[in-house]
């Protein structure tokens, strides 16, 4: 279950799937706005948490009720302000994750400089893909396929609980084509906490607490996620 | 009796594959500048061309021997000749009008008359016949005609044939002839003058004159004096005529500067497009390209990771001068060009070369219309199209997009991963922007041949340090995900594997092998 609460800043026509998907998917999930217009627009769409605020004015943004973990997405039409705003929020909240939205690489330097944990460039993925669509077809059809929330195939990340089955398993020594899915990486606790690729070479050991990245169909990872539960 | 066979002949050429197909290749060699091979045939003439041109110099002092007087007479004319005869044959069908001719008159129930299609066709003959370079074609395959030695100096018409085949020379005739106007006015102009200041002298000098003894003598000296040469073998010699040297020599000096600016200020308006078509003729070069249209940001970003891996294979067309010039400034190929104009796509080889068109503008309305202008053009053009929603997305599919890129649809989905699923977010965001450290790739048995007939469990995967991700069986196209070990690969699979871009590059190192058809 997902405990953060997750604080949209903005609310343009292109962050409405956005907004609708998360909307959908969280409990705790609000939309911060600084005009009019766009608050009106996000509540007649439904949204019950809707601010409107002065993002310049760190007294108003101090006010909002942002706990350590908590995501704060800035995905402003302004860049200019989205830089300023991701500044505000990292030093307001330093315990926060500042998730923000890029349109050119001096823009994702100035961000990282601001304080953002995670930065989408939206264009660097874009030119990728094109790339990818005219090289590796195949590949890019898997990764729409992955991405897209109507197929019934995905990545799924699963944390290992005590009394698991891959408690204590060399990674290795586990066969996950046999539940008709693949290991992609993982998060070895006894080593650190940054994702590490499958293919990387270490030998790592599966141990209660640590998070495994699968893909395959839904249905074989939730069957997968039962099994390791046992 | 004889106008149905005349009817049936018609319709068998009509009908006809090989002999469509060897119109077209000749049509190709002699008219079509976007033929891979038209360049070697080119280089051909044009050395038949110097090579007769060496020996009517060569024979003004020195005895030609007879195999080179041979080689002249026979085979460079009998070229010329097939040439010339051949151009004729292209210029139009006769075989097609009478097709079209005799469906009409059968649909209308009127009699078919044969005369009307041959005289259209005899028409478009006779229309070429009298064109400049078919002309100039004839008069340079009649010095073959000894008995007339005078013929002899038509060997010069051969170094206007050279026009055909050296583009720098019609492009330099090109932009005179967009300054026609400007250097017909100056050419009459020069001409009254000369005459005006010919006939001054005449009546002023023609007595005192021993020099001047015609008219033809007077009008010689005001050409002379007029275009500052001067050759001095006749001078005035009456105050009279001297106040018309003056007159002329000013008006000269104020000729020549004229005809100077119009003729450079028509190479600095045509320069830019001069170079842009240089841009194109070389593109059109490649058997395969790329044309993106619009330079906005999600241009500048493709072209700053991908540029070097298309080699120069590329162009951009943008809209906005100063977007080209920054462009350029940038090191990337770029033209001023409205890419959203047929004629503008119809510049590129869409019938020879495999082109991919990125339709990447900012505006969703300029991207379907581009998208519409090149799938006009020719089916083969693959287009890739930006779009800003989903809705736009389907139209462009619908206007025949063979892929559609929405940025903003794309960055929402990874945002949301971002947020949801944070872990996973990493392995997404590696493979979605192709890094070192995790990349999905594809391995094309066409061109890894070593691993045909190989079991997948051959492979030893896990050795290379890479996950199997799935296959793409062959010719079907059915893939399969996560495929059972046992599993022989065939021809013309793909199989999609995961890893570092060292390993991968390493594992097709391995099993590269071409297959050359």
């Amino acid at each position: 279950m997902f405990r953060q609460k997750v604080f949209m800043f903005g609310y343009s026509q292109e962050r409405l799937f956005l907004a609708k998907e998360l909307g959908y998917k969280l409990m705790g999930f609000s939309i911060i706005v600084n005009d009019e217009k766009a608050y009106q627009k996000a509540i007649s769409d439904g949204y019950r948490s809707v601010k409107l605020l002065d993002v310049m004015d760190d007294t108003a943004l101090e006010e909002l009720p942002v706990k350590d973990n908590d995501y704060l997405i800035c995905v402003m039409d302004d860049h200019y302000l989205n830089v300023f705003l991701t500044l505000s929020l990292h030093e307001l909240f330093p315990k926060a994750i500042v998730v923000a939205l890029s349109d050119s690489p001096h823009t994702t330097q100035k961000l990282k400089m601001a304080g953002a944990s995670k930065i989408i460039d939206l264009y660097q993925v874009s030119a990728n893909r094109i790339h990818n669509i005219l090289h590796k077809p195949v590949a890019t059809k898997l990764v729409e396929r992955l991405l897209s929330s109507d197929e019934d195939f995905s990545f799924k990340e699963m944390l290992i609980p005590k009394g698991s089955s891959l408690d204590g398993v060399m990674v290795d020594d586990f066969d996950f084509t046999c539940h008709g899915i693949i290991l992609v990486g993982m998060i070895d606790k006894r080593l650190s906490n940054q994702f590490i690729f499958i293919t990387s070479g270490l030998e790592n050991r599966f141990d209660v607490g640590d998070t495994i990245v699968c893909i395959g169909y839904n249905a074989d990872l939730e069957k997968f996620e039962d099994y390791i539960k046992q | 009796m004889l106008k149905n066979w005349i009817i049936k002949f018609a319709f068998f050429l009509h009908g006809s594959l090989t002999y469509k197909n060897i119109k077209q290749l000749f049509s190709n060699f002699l008219n079509n500048p976007d033929y891979e091979y038209k360049k070697y045939f080119d280089v051909f003439m044009i050395s038949l061309i110097i090579v007769s041109i060496t020996i009517l110099v060569y024979e003004v002092k020195h005895k030609v021997p007879y195999w080179m007087d041979f080689f002249d007479i026979y085979i460079v004319t009998i070229i010329f000749t097939m040439e010339y005869l051949a151009r004729l044959w292209v210029y139009n069908d006769w075989h097609s009008l009478v097709v079209k001719e005799y469906g009409e008159s059968q649909f209308l129930n009127r009699k078919f008359s044969l005369w009307k299609p041959t005289k259209i066709a005899l028409n478009g003959k006779v229309e070429y016949l009298f064109s400049p370079t078919a002309i100039i074609d004839l008069l340079a395959i009649l010095p073959a005609y000894r008995p007339l030695r005078v013929l002899r100096i038509f060997v010069l018409f051969r170094v206007f044939k050279l026009l055909r085949y050296t583009k720098s020379i019609n492009q330099f005739l090109s932009v005179l002839s967009s300054k026609k106007f400007e250097l017909f006015t100056l050419l009459f102009l020069l001409l009254f003058i000369t005459i005006t200041a010919g006939i001054a002298i005449y009546v002023f000098e023609q007595n005192q004159n021993k020099e001047i003894k015609s008219l033809f003598d007077a009008i010689y000296w005001a050409l002379i004096t007029i275009s500052t040469v001067g050759y001095g073998d006749i001078s005035p010699i009456t105050p009279e005529g001297r106040v018309v040297s003056m007159v002329i020599i000013v008006t000269g000096i104020a000729m020549i500067s004229f005809v100077t600016s119009v003729i450079v200020s028509a190479f600095s308006e045509k320069l830019t497009e001069l170079k842009e078509n240089r841009i194109i003729e070389e593109i059109n070069k490649n058997e395969e390209f790329m044309i993106i249209c619009g330079y906005g940001q999600m241009t500048r970003m493709f072209l700053k990771y991908y540029a070097p891996e298309y080699n120069r294979r590329y162009i951009v067309l943008e809209n906005d001068k100063e977007k080209v010039e920054e462009a350029i400034k940038e090191g990337y190929q770029a033209i001023h060009d409205d890419a959203s104009r047929h004629d503008v796509i119809a510049k590129f080889n869409t019938d020879y070369a495999k082109i991919t068109l990125l339709a990447l503008t900012g505006s969703d309305i300029a991207n379907i219309y581009i998208t519409l202008n090149a799938k006009a053009l020719s089916r083969k053009i693959r287009v890739i199209t930006r779009a800003s929603t989903d809705k736009i997305a389907k139209k462009c599919k619908l206007a025949g997009a063979d892929s559609v890129v929405m940025p903003t649809l794309i960055a929402n989905r990874m945002l949301f991963s971002a947020i949801t699923q944070p872990v996973m977010y990493k392995a997404i965001y590696a493979i979605l922007t192709g890094q070192h450290l995790a990349q999905l790739d594809e391995v094309n048995l066409i061109y890894h041949r070593k691993l045909v007939g190989k079991k997948l469990n051959e492979l030893n995967f896990k050795e290379h340090k890479l996950l199997c991700i799935g296959l793409q069986v062959g010719i079907s196209g059915e893939f399969i995900f996560n495929p059972p070990m046992r599993l022989h690969l065939r021809e013309e699979d793909i199989l999609l594997i995961m890893g570092r871009k060292m390993s991968i590059e390493h594992f097709k190192m391995l099993y590269k092998e071409i297959k050359y058809v």
